[in-house]
């Protein structure tokens, strides 16, 4: 696979009017988004590094590159893409833009539009169109790599990234700390720790089954990760033992946490403002159902349900799913839904389209103009 | 205007014309409308003063809802306009030719401020060092700082997406913007981005940030603030050659150490602030300093301090001096941020880049642009972000010596020839406006031009904001076949006022790359 051979897909399926479903690894489609298409259009074998000079701190691959793989290859020169998305980490790095994925490291470094610098693209008409570039700052010409970003391949096949790196830091250590004692104990400790002046790389609350399942006890837990030079992890490390007992963990444990929802039916992210989801966390914590877990990012203000997990389908039927965002939204309205993963059958009728407002709509026209991209991936 | 004014009077706007400009005034008041050429000169330029447009008419709009009216009304009569912040840019992109500008520096509301969350919503017109100072009481910055912080708005920054010295660390104003809410050149209100900061959906605010005005106007904006950090540091690192310096900043950047700002000048440039009221203390007899900021929590702070001390030295630095405290920061910072301004020391005319390129290469690079310098024999004064690899080569000259410009606008054009072939970018904060329009085509392919046409369509399908900007209009192939159909549907004919005034067809300002001098 190529640019060019994205480029002779797209005019084939632009001459046979058949739809294409975009897909590297498939990791995404079995979040069961509805895609009406015929043939799909794997960018799988699409991979490799394409430029790398260590000393610019900037990386141009492949989409088809796993996230693996760029680990693999920047570590050598001691350097790390900061992007842990939720799933499995031989998803692709295009797939990764295409879907704007995240995960825990979030907290540190930002979203992947803010670590991506430039891409590639092959748009509906069969065009290789460039946004961005391969330096650091970048402004020339109307931003293309942030409209691709979490368009989910509707308006364009992602070819080719550029991305920001960051050095290793000499220090990178993870802890957990155990949430016992009453609603209020737990409500308090989480509050001095996420209101206090500490920088962690990562901060995630995890109600007890999600902890459970990790193997971290049977309590809830805050799972926070420190990186820097030895006397700024230092330096945390001592101040937050002040606060609460830590119990040191290996890193891999993101690794799993990244894996929650594996088995899950249905994951929901929840993105209000962060103070919402501080002032409601130790209540929000306190639900033990087996099944269903919730982490909260405090610092951004995301929560995540995962329901159905370790196969259990978490006693909730999707019906009351509803019931559930309604409660976290509780009627605020600068609060966010974003629908992960839901049982195929139930998408349409759960999650509106997010691309129905005007200015969307005349966005996939002038990128697809014949809608052959992905159909339907974000409701029409 | 409908203001007396003496008969005779060249300046004396044609009655059609004047039609609108009262029909303006109905929404603004009519001293907030000016369509005399003498009271429109002050509008005729940026900050980039060798570009001059005249506009027709300026509006002066006070209120969200008077805004919303007068595009509305420039809507309804298919007129073009530019909406200008400040006019402190630096790429002619708030120039007006013959058409109206929208000035947005009457909404100055900052309309609240959640410090819990850390997010501030303003008004465009809300200068970025006003927003610092009201943030700074609780702990908090809004970090792009641009060196025209003190004059600059938000919603100028907005349109370029514009950068600073402390973006080595912090991001962009892309970064740092959740939500904005928006007049499309129809009239039509639309929210973009969420304030929460993440969600579903086209990321139409990305799109929006840094499409230089031509997308439509910014009404409000909301904007990530960041705490504050506990401890900062500022180093003063001086060399007796800029190629040491180009090579410490490599040398600092490789070692992963991300310094919240990483500023270079050369000789030229610290001798022209040492001179000016701005001396900030600079060592005179060096060939560049180097600016570095580091902050973050106190142990950490001190960790890196040591280490990019350690490189500076061994480096070949003279001297490596921490200010001691706020005050010395300060000034240190000042000479840094005004050395533009000094520049005008040295003459009338000044012409400024933006290029970027990959960090590595930054010795050669600077290197190569004084042997450009050597051959016209023309000054250049480097003053850049250094750890962004962002360059501002300025040259200062005399605009009304043709020799002089000729060379000038040959040197500035090898420079940019040297830095795209190094694999970077014409623009790295300034944005392309006018002056970078003819080097578009160099580092984009016509399929991507053609992309970004079709993306403004989408927001402005008539091409009235800001036309005649950033992307040639020749590269915009589809697009022209949609506007030319467009046209001929129109009802009623493009009347802003009389005769050659580029209604709908936006007469477009075709590149004349890079140098400004002719004008």
């Amino acid at each position: 696979m190529s640019t060019e051979a994205v480029v002779s897909a797209i005019k084939e399926s632009v001459a046979t009017g058949m739809p294409l479903r975009i897909a590297a690894r498939s990791t995404w489609l079995d979040a069961g988004r509805p895609v009406r298409a015929d043939k799909t259009l794997s960018l799988r074998d699409d991979g490799g590094i394409v430029g790398y000079v260590p000393g610019d701190l900037t990386l141009t691959v492949r989409a088809g590159t796993s996230l693996l793989e760029i680990e693999r290859v920047t570590r050598e020169h001691d350097q790390w893409l900061p992007l842990d998305p939720y799933g499995s980490p031989d998803g692709t790095i295009g797939a990764t833009i295409a879907t704007a994925s995240a995960g825990p490291l979030a907290t540190g470094f930002g979203l992947p539009r803010d670590l991506l610098l430039g891409l590639e693209f092959v748009n509906g008409r069969g065009e290789v169109v460039r946004g961005g570039g391969k330096v650091v700052k970048n402004v020339a010409g109307f931003d293309l790599s942030r409209l691709m970003t979490g368009s989910w391949g509707t308006l364009g096949v992602i070819t080719e990234v550029t991305l920001r790196l960051y050095a290793l830091p000499s220090a990178d250590r993870t802890f957990a700390i155990a949430l016992r004692g009453s609603e209020k104990d737990m409500a308090s400790l989480v509050h001095t720790i996420v209101v206090s002046p500490l920088t962690p790389y990562a901060l995630q609350l995890l109600n007890p089954p999600a902890a459970r399942s990790l193997g971290l006890g049977e309590h809830a837990v805050c799972l926070v990760r420190f990186g820097g030079n030895d006397a700024v992890v230092r330096s945390q490390v001592n101040a937050l033992s002040h606060i609460a007992r830590l119990e040191e963990e290996q890193s891999t444990i993101w690794t799993r946490l990244r894996l929650l929802d594996r088995d899950a039916h249905t994951t929901i992210r929840i993105v209000s403002m962060p103070q919402r989801f501080l002032a409601k966390s130790a209540k929000i914590l306190g639900d033990d159902i087996a099944g269903i877990f919730t982490c909260i990012d405090p610092h951004r203000g995301v929560l995540r349900i995962i329901v159905g997990a370790n196969g259990k389908n978490g006693d909730v039927g999707t019906s009351t799913i509803g019931g559930s965002i309604d409660f976290h939204k509780g009627g605020e309205e600068s609060t966010e839904v974003v629908f992960e993963k839901l049982p195929p059958e139930v998408w349409s009728a759960v999650s509106p389209s997010v691309v129905a407002d005007g200015l969307s709509q005349g966005v996939k026209r002038a990128f697809d103009p014949h809608n052959i991209l992905n159909p339907g991936i974000l409701g029409d | 205007m409908t203001q007396p004014s003496p008969a005779s009077s060249p300046a004396q706007p044609s009655p059609a014309q004047s039609a609108v400009a009262e029909r303006l005034a109905e929404i603004v008041g009519e001293r907030h409308v000016l369509s005399r050429p003498s009271e429109l000169l002050v509008y005729n330029s940026d900050g980039l003063p060798g570009y001059r447009r005249q506009p027709r008419l300026a509006v002066f709009p006070g209120t969200r809802e008077e805004t919303i009216a007068v595009v509305r009304l420039l809507a309804d009569e298919g007129l073009p306009f530019v909406p200008r912040g400040a006019g402190t840019g630096l790429s002619g992109g708030a120039l007006a030719d013959d058409i109206a500008v929208i000035g947005l520096h009457r909404l100055k509301k900052i309309i609240s401020l959640d410090v819990d969350n850390r997010r501030a919503t303003v008004e465009p017109g809300v200068v970025n060092l006003r927003l610092n100072k009201h943030v700074a009481p609780y702990g908090l910055l809004y970090a792009p700082d641009p060196s025209s912080e003190a004059a600059c708005t938000i919603g100028g920054n907005v349109a370029e997406n514009a950068g600073g010295p402390h973006c080595l660390k912090y991001g962009v104003t892309l970064n740092h913007v959740l939500a904005l809410t928006v007049v499309l050149p129809n009239g039509e209100v639309v929210e973009l981005g969420s304030k929460v900061g993440e969600r579903d959906g086209y990321d139409l605010r990305g799109a929006f940030i840094g499409s230089e005005g031509c997308f439509g106007l910014a009404l409000d904006i909301t904007v990530k603030l960041t705490p504050k950090p506990q401890t900062v540091r500022t180093l003063l690192a001086d060399f007796r050659s800029v190629d040491a310096a180009a090579h410490v900043t490599s040398a600092i950047i490789a070692s992963g150490i991300v310094p919240a700002a990483l500023e270079f000048m050369d000789g030229a440039t610290i001798r022209v602030v040492e001179d000016s009221i701005y001396a900030a203390g600079y060592p005179r007899d060096a060939e560049a300093i180097l600016l570095i900021e580091l902050d973050g929590l106190e142990a950490g702070v001190s960790a890196d301090l040591e280490a990019v001390r350690r490189i500076c030295i061994d480096g070949g630095a003279r001297n490596v001096r921490v200010a001691r405290d706020d005050a010395e920061r300060m000034k240190l910072w000042q000479g840094r941020k005004k050395a533009f301004g000094a520049m005008g020391r040295l003459a009338h005319h000044l012409i400024v880049q933006d290029a970027v390129i990959p960090r590595t290469k930054l010795p050669e690079i600077l290197a190569t642009i004084h042997a450009i310098g050597e051959k016209y024999g023309v000054v250049v004064c480097n003053v850049f972000h250094a750890g962004d690899g962002n360059l501002h080569p300025n040259i200062p000259y005399n605009a009304d010596d043709p020799g002089e410009s000729e060379r000038v606008h040959k040197a500035m054009t090898e420079i940019m020839r040297t830095c795209i072939d190094a694999g970077g970018s014409i623009t790295g904060e300034h944005g392309v406006g006018l002056d970078k329009m003819g080097y578009m085509e160099s580092i984009f392919s016509e399929s991507s031009l053609n992309a970004m046409c079709e993306l403004r369509g989408v927001f402005d399908p008539d091409r009235r904001s800001n036309p005649g900007k950033v992307v040639p209009l020749h590269a915009c192939k589809e697009w022209n076949a949609v506007a030319r159909s467009r046209l001929r549907t129109r009802t009623s004919p493009p009347a802003y006022a009389d005769d050659d005034l580029p209604g709908a067809t936006a007469r477009p300002l075709e590149a004349k790359p890079t140098h400004p001098s002719a004008e």
